[in-house]
């Protein structure tokens, strides 16, 4: 039981690059053992808000929503509930107002717009994900759920939960938040059903329903009815009766390796024209084998009836593992679309088995996609979400196949056939593992760093043998081809890679930076960095000699709920900012924000090929001239020079390495000079330019990039970081913008702060204390701070509700909570 | 001696794992009449092969080497849509066969580097060594690196003998896991042919496969 709740300390919301908020309910909780835990809250927390300047987040929507209720009349409800309820409003809003002005409580964040407050929660936690780690007090199940989802989705730290009476916050395990989620939609859906069921009930039952699904799916969790349960998340049962048949019992999940194989004689081999009799589970017959279709390593494969056809083994290939693993196929009535599996064996006219009878698959060898060229060919059309499709087609049909213990062994992409509207066929199912027969072939790129070494034949293959295969697969599909341990430096040898566990692809995972230089060259870094984040820590955990899961791989079905993850991810505009993340080969690295600026190369022309970046220190985006290609070979990287930079790291000098002609007025701009500073210093380098309008050659600019590019960026980072004496915050009277920050308002045409910046958390810099405010604990002086109010209003305005608030102050729950 | 300019973007975005082949040719004077006008029918028959089959298509990387009294290098390594199809090569001089031999050693050490360098996977490369005579240089050297390499796994040989006059006891040294191969008559063309199905096999496979090659194919052109 102990894990169904895990405790935080609140203080860690509060430092900097994190925000707390609290929820108009828990101001409002009639629960009497969490009584006491705002005010444990404060007290714990009050120190690291006033030196954090990161005060706790009410959002004005919860105020409003306190003050609607305090406004009511005790007098008129007949329910003590409520009674109690409307005295709880009007208490805590006498408390969020002194606790503002002490600088604890921000509340002028979000406006009235939002119709309710849940909602806003999930938009700031959706926008500002990427900028803090975040954690809501609140009790209500819904957003608890919505916030665990948008968690996972963006792989971010965003925390929901209520407080105990010592002011720690109580975190829900999965299990426990989809057992009271269901409970919460059973209850609206009964009111529903029963005919009694209100707006509210209507509403509720529409949200949750598909909320719960997504859950279920995104955490492998299903409800339990047992309360004192195991608190471990439990798969969902494999889903394979959706995608096969009914009737199929599963092969044993334990069979000893059989002996050896032994190959049976065989008089003849029937071709094209010649007559064949079949065995099905329940029926026999004789057919004329039609023509022959094509011809493989170990047999071929002929015209069946209807929609099938018939594989017939080459002698050597004929053997007795092959005959009892095709037999007990054709018996066991395992069938599902897009699995070639044998429905009936083949017999020649003495009655020896030559070969069987499987569905047709249709579609191009998996390798057609693996291969940029022919897959732009091929499909041309296709979005990095076709991919996606296909990924979850293939998982379908493996996790169905891994839930009757079989395992398919020599995954592969010849294996793999893949038709026009994205199903995927799995043939060779043959040379599956079961019930103890092994899967006899195998192929390096797919075979784990514990079977490397071994003999396929003669060694059966674990299930974790099994997923490094299908982890393989996947990642090749969505990377079009790539080798996962492909990296610079290697001498090619692919069993020696996959040994050495070294994943290249850079990743920042669980706060740690993976800036690996043996990325490979070319636009993969940018194709990986525009992968789902969820199933890029998936891929990294699975292939990383570090990763979590690299000795515990992920399951067919997990990685189903990952990609399912990765296509709801890629339809939601909201969540998938950047236009080329559905691009099947990005040209650049991922867009960092929803508001960083994405254009078109002005030179190649390709689309949203170039993106901002913000270096680190800065508050503006730079946006690049070019793309990565146009800007040149450096930017590429060539095949001979091995490129040291970090693709993450962007380029410093966009102009630098332009490889057109570039405008005097540009190359002053880029600088932040003025083009008359940046003639003064071409004809210093013995450059003629006229005006600003000159152009000057590639070479003139690397030249002056070399002479003058660290100096005069060094100069423009130093006027930009210094703060503007001229202007002064108007809540501590100090200087608070720097003259970058005044520019770049200036340029985009937004008003000018006239405060120091307050986060989307409400956190002024701890510097930025109202003037003559002095947050004590003592009541004396506190009752002289009234006279600020950190907002920006006129004086007047600000006067009346504090008269009201000193009158007030002995019963307020302020004094009640520091009393 | 054209040296082409191999782009980045051609080796580092196609995925697949390449196959470089060296064609290390005879060019000595007594190459010269038919024999080298159906090799350089050969080379080019062998180009369309490999530009028509889809694997090899996206595989194979090729170079040509020719030595007479001295060594060079008639293209470098390109992938088969960059090489140009080659109008002729002229017989005249000895048989430098070491010189060539080390030479094509090089270039294939250096494509391998560049793979290496841009994260592209490849085969372990392949060395094609066709003569008509025997080298009028010292081979020691030379034959210690191609064995060494052959027996590291690290590179496949093919020596083939051209008409009677072609020394098969030097490819011989050249080759310490199969015997070389006499060419039957001038079938260069069946012999690049059956060249362009292996390069074939290969790319269909895995790296790290072994590759079982198409012996039977093999009497198609050679004297067994």
């Amino acid at each position: 039981m102990s894990l169904d709740i895990q405790l935080l300390d609140p203080v860690e919301f509060l430092q900097p690059n994190r925000r707390l908020f609290i929820d108009t309910n828990i101001f409002m909780d009639p629960d009497t053992r969490r009584a006491g835990g705002l005010k444990r809250l404060f007290e714990r927390g009050q120190d690291a808000i006033l030196k954090n300047g990161n005060p706790i987040v009410v959002p004005t929507k919860v105020i409003g929503e306190l003050t609607k209720q305090s406004r009511r009349d005790p007098a008129r409800e007949a329910e003590e509930r409520t009674k109690v309820a409307i005295k709880k409003a009007g208490a805590s809003l006498r408390f969020l107002e002194d606790a503002s002005k002490h600088g604890l409580v921000r509340k002028n964040l979000g406006d009235e717009s939002n119709p309710y407050a849940d909602d806003l929660f999930l938009r700031i936690f959706e926008r500002f994900a990427s900028t803090y780690e975040m954690c809501l007090l609140t009790r209500d199940i819904t957003i608890k759920l919505r916030i665990r989802l948008l968690a996972h989705e963006l792989d971010r730290r965003l925390l929901t939960g209520v407080l105990t009476k010592d002011g720690d916050v109580e975190i829900e395990s999965d299990q426990s938040l989809i057992n009271r989620g269901v409970r919460k939609y059973n209850l609206h859906a009964s009111n529903v059903a029963e005919g009694n069921g209100n707006q509210r009930d209507k509403s509720e039952v529409a949200a949750l329903g598909p909320l719960l699904q997504q859950f279920r799916k995104a955490f492998g969790v299903q409800e339990s009815d047992d309360k004192v349960g195991s608190t471990a998340a439990k798969l969902t049962a494999p889903q394979g009766l959706s995608v096969g048949s009914p009737k199929a019992k599963p092969f044993s999940s334990a069979a000893a390796i059989k002996p050896r194989d032994t190959p049976l004689t065989v008089s003849s081999l029937p071709v094209e024209g010649d007559q064949v009799r079949w065995e099905s589970a329940s029926k026999c017959g004789t057919f004329v084998l039609g023509s022959l279709l094509g011809r493989g390593g170990e047999g071929s494969v002929y015209e069946g009836g209807g929609n099938t056809v018939v594989k017939i083994f080459d002698k050597d290939h004929i053997t007795q593992h092959r005959k009892a693993k095709v037999e007990l196929l054709v018996i066991s009535g395992l069938q599902a679309k897009g699995l070639c599996i044998p429905s009936a064996t083949v017999h020649n006219a003495a009655g020896e088995f030559v070969g069987y009878v499987m569905p047709t698959a249709s579609g191009r060898e998996a390798r057609t996609i693996f291969n940029i060229r022919k897959l732009e060919k091929d499909f041309p059309t296709w979005k990095k979400s076709d991919l996606v499709d296909i990924c979850i087609s293939f998982l379908k049909k493996v996790e169905y196949l891994h839930s009757m213990n079989v395992i398919l062994g020599d995954i592969n992409p010849k294996n793999l056939m893949i038709d026009d509207r994205k199903n995927v066929f799995i043939i060779d199912a043959d040379s599956w593992q079961l019930e103890g027969y092994p899967c006899p072939v195998g192929t390096p790129m797919y075979t784990s760093p514990a079977m490397l070494g071994k003999t396929y034949a003669e060694d059966l293959r674990t299930m974790e043998d099994e997923l490094f295969a299908v982890a393989t697969m996947l990642f090749q599909i969505v990377m079009t081809g790539q080798f996962p341990y492909m990296r610079t430096g290697t001498d090619g040898d692919m069993v020696q890679l996959i040994r050495e566990g070294n994943f290249a692809f850079q990743i920042s995972i669980r706060g740690k930076e993976y800036n690996d230089r043996d990325q490979p060259d070319g636009d993969w870094k940018y194709i990986w960095s525009h992968i789902h984040k969820p199933v890029k820590n998936l891929f990294w955990d699975t292939f990383h000699k570090e990763g979590k899961r690299y000795n515990r791989r992920p399951t067919a079905t997990e990685w189903l709920e990952a990609f399912k993850a990765y296509r709801a991810y890629l339809g939601n505009k909201r969540l998938n900012f950047d236009p080329m993340s559905n691009d099947v080969r990005p040209i650049r690295n991922k867009a960092f924000k929803p508001d960083t600026p994405i254009e078109d190369c002005s030179t190649c022309g390709r689309k949203h090929a170039i993106a901002g970046f913000m270096p680190e220190g800065e508050t503006e985006y730079i946006v690049p001239r070019q793309c990565n290609k146009c800007r040149g070979p450096s930017a590429t990287g060539a095949g001979q020079a091995r490129s040291r930079r970090p693709p993450s790291e962007p380029s410093r000098g966009p102009v630098a390495t332009a490889t057109g002609k570039t405008r005097v007025s540009a190359l002053a701009k880029h600088y932040g000079i003025t083009s008359k500073q940046a003639l003064e210093k071409l004809s210093a380098l013995g450059e003629y330019a006229k005006t600003a309008s000159s152009s000057v050659g590639p070479d003139v600019v690397n030249r002056f990039e070399a002479a003058y590019g660290a100096n005069l960026r060094a100069a423009r980072r130093q006027r930009a970081n210094t703060l503007d004496p001229s202007k002064l915050c108007t809540r501590c009277r100090n200087p608070f913008i720097t003259y970058g920050n005044v520019e770049w308002h200036q340029r985009e045409g937004k008003p000018v702060p006239t405060t120091h910046k307050a986060g989307p958390g409400g956190a002024y810099p701890p510097d930025c204390v109202p003037r003559s405010s002095q947050p004590r604990r003592s009541t004396s002086q506190r009752s002289s701070t009234t006279g600020n109010n950190p907002a920006t209003k006129s004086t007047q305005k600000s006067q009346k509700p504090q008269k009201q608030q000193q009158k007030k102050k002995k019963k307020g729950f302020w004094s009640w909570l520091f009393g | 001696m054209a040296t082409l300019n191999i782009g980045a973007d051609d080796l580092v975005d196609n995925p697949t794992p390449r196959v470089p082949v060296s064609l290390c040719l005879d060019t000595s004077t007594s190459m010269a009449g038919s024999p080298i006008a159906e090799l350089v029918r050969g080379v080019n028959l062998f180009y369309e092969a490999i530009d028509e089959d889809d694997d090899a298509h996206d595989s194979a990387e090729i170079n040509i080497v020719e030595f007479n009294s001295s060594a060079g290098l008639v293209h470098d390594f390109a992938s088969i849509e960059r090489l140009p199809r080659i109008s002729s090569l002229t017989a005249d001089g000895l048989t430098a066969m070491a010189a060539g031999v080390n030479l094509a050693l090089d270039t294939l050490e250096k494509r391998k580097a560049t793979y290496s360098g841009s994260g592209v996977l490849y085969y372990q490369p392949w060395l094609v060594l066709m003569t008509d005579g025997a080298p009028t240089d010292n081979i020691e050297i030379a034959v210690k690196r191609v064995v060494d390499l052959v027996e590291t796994k690290k590179l496949t040989v093919f020596p083939i003998g051209i008409g009677s006059r072609a020394d098969m006891n030097t490819l011989a040294r050249f080759s310490p896991n199969r015997p070389p191969l006499r060419l039957d008559g001038l079938k260069f063309k069946e012999f690049f042919e059956w060249l362009s199905k292996s390069v074939a096999r290969v790319s269909r496979s895995t790296p790290g496969d072994t590759v079982k090659l198409d012996l039977e194919g093999l009497e198609g052109w050679a004297e067994l």
